[in-house]
């Protein structure tokens, strides 16, 4: 019987670590692309709004007061109007950008839109849909 | 076999996309093609953690495993205005239970990417169960002792 893929990967990795090799230059050299970049940002926000969320969760584990008992705390901090406008900024377009970057992969994997100008079209969009939304967003 | 009843009980449910259907074959008693084999079969679903480095050459357990994600991000999608439209207990738990395992199959593709070796591997992902298991229990508490996700949501943007 072969190898499984499993193996052979694990055998890539671990000759070359045995042999002590440098990596070669990857994202230090290549050029960026749009596409590219809007990969990276999906799993960037994906990995900060988990963050987030593992954060609050533990929060409410390990904190003594009420949700509302924080939120009348913050209040009373009396933040500017452009601090609490640029906050709901920052919360509302990992959001949106995810979802909607989100369908876009979705859209992939039924086998749709993957010609490169597609890919750059719907990308735009996304980004787009983003700015709007995050914008209806912050100004509820 | 917790795979199967899994991907099963979601089919029911309304605008199914045509990818899934492919899939219904597949959902038949893993005992059936035990015959058939010659090979040892390992029984992937005891524990979903690394389906890959306990499948035996030929398991399906990875393909359930990518079409089990995309379900739930379908249902992710699903749950947002849902929840903007009826917010209470059963949408506080149904965010906390599909947001967390959206999140947590999210985080394991992140550690299949970036770490290699197989103890780092095993390390990783279980830090990995940790934090879910943390941020599961933690939402479930903060739905049952305090507002709940959609009040919370709602109060916060309210500010």
């Amino acid at each position: 019987m072969g190898t499984s893929a499993q193996e052979e990967m694990n055998k890539f990795w671990a000759k070359n670590t045995r042999l002590n090799r440098p990596m070669s230059p990857h994202i230090s050299i290549y050029r960026w692309s749009v596409p590219m970049a809007m990969s990276i940002t999906h799993r960037g926000t994906g990995v900060a709004l988990s963050g987030g969320i593992s954060v609050f969760a533990v929060a409410a584990l390990v904190l003594p007061g009420s949700f509302p008992h924080y939120l009348d705390l913050i209040h009373s901090l009396s933040f500017g109007p452009a601090l609490i406008t640029l906050s709901k900024f920052a919360l509302s377009f990992p959001v949106a950008y995810h979802t909607f970057n989100g369908i876009r992969h979705l859209v992939w994997d039924a086998g749709k839109g993957l010609k490169i100008p597609e890919v750059y079209g719907s990308g735009y969009t996304v980004i787009a849909l983003t700015l709007l939304t995050s914008l209806a967003l912050t100004a509820l | 076999m917790a795979a199967l009843v899994r991907i099963g009980s979601v089919c029911r449910g309304p605008a199914v996309p045509s990818l899934l259907f492919r899939s219904a074959p597949l959902i038949r008693p893993l005992a059936a093609r035990k015959k058939d084999q010659d090979y040892p079969y390992f029984c992937t679903a005891k524990i979903h953690a690394t389906p890959s480095n306990y499948a035996a050459a030929g398991s399906k357990a990875a393909s359930l495993h990518w079409t089990g994600e995309r379900i739930v991000s379908i249902a992710l999608l699903g749950l947002g205005p849902v929840a903007y439209f009826y917010p209470g207990p059963v949408m506080d738990y149904s965010l906390a239970a599909v947001l967390t395992l959206h999140g947590h199959w999210g985080l394991g593709q992140v550690v299949t990417d970036y770490v290699h070796g197989d103890a780092k591997i095993k390390l990783a992902n279980t830090g990995l169960f940790l934090l879910s298991a943390v941020t599961f229990a933690g939402l479930c508490y903060f739905n049952y002792h305090d507002v709940g996700i959609c009040k919370a949501v709602a109060l916060l943007w309210s500010k």
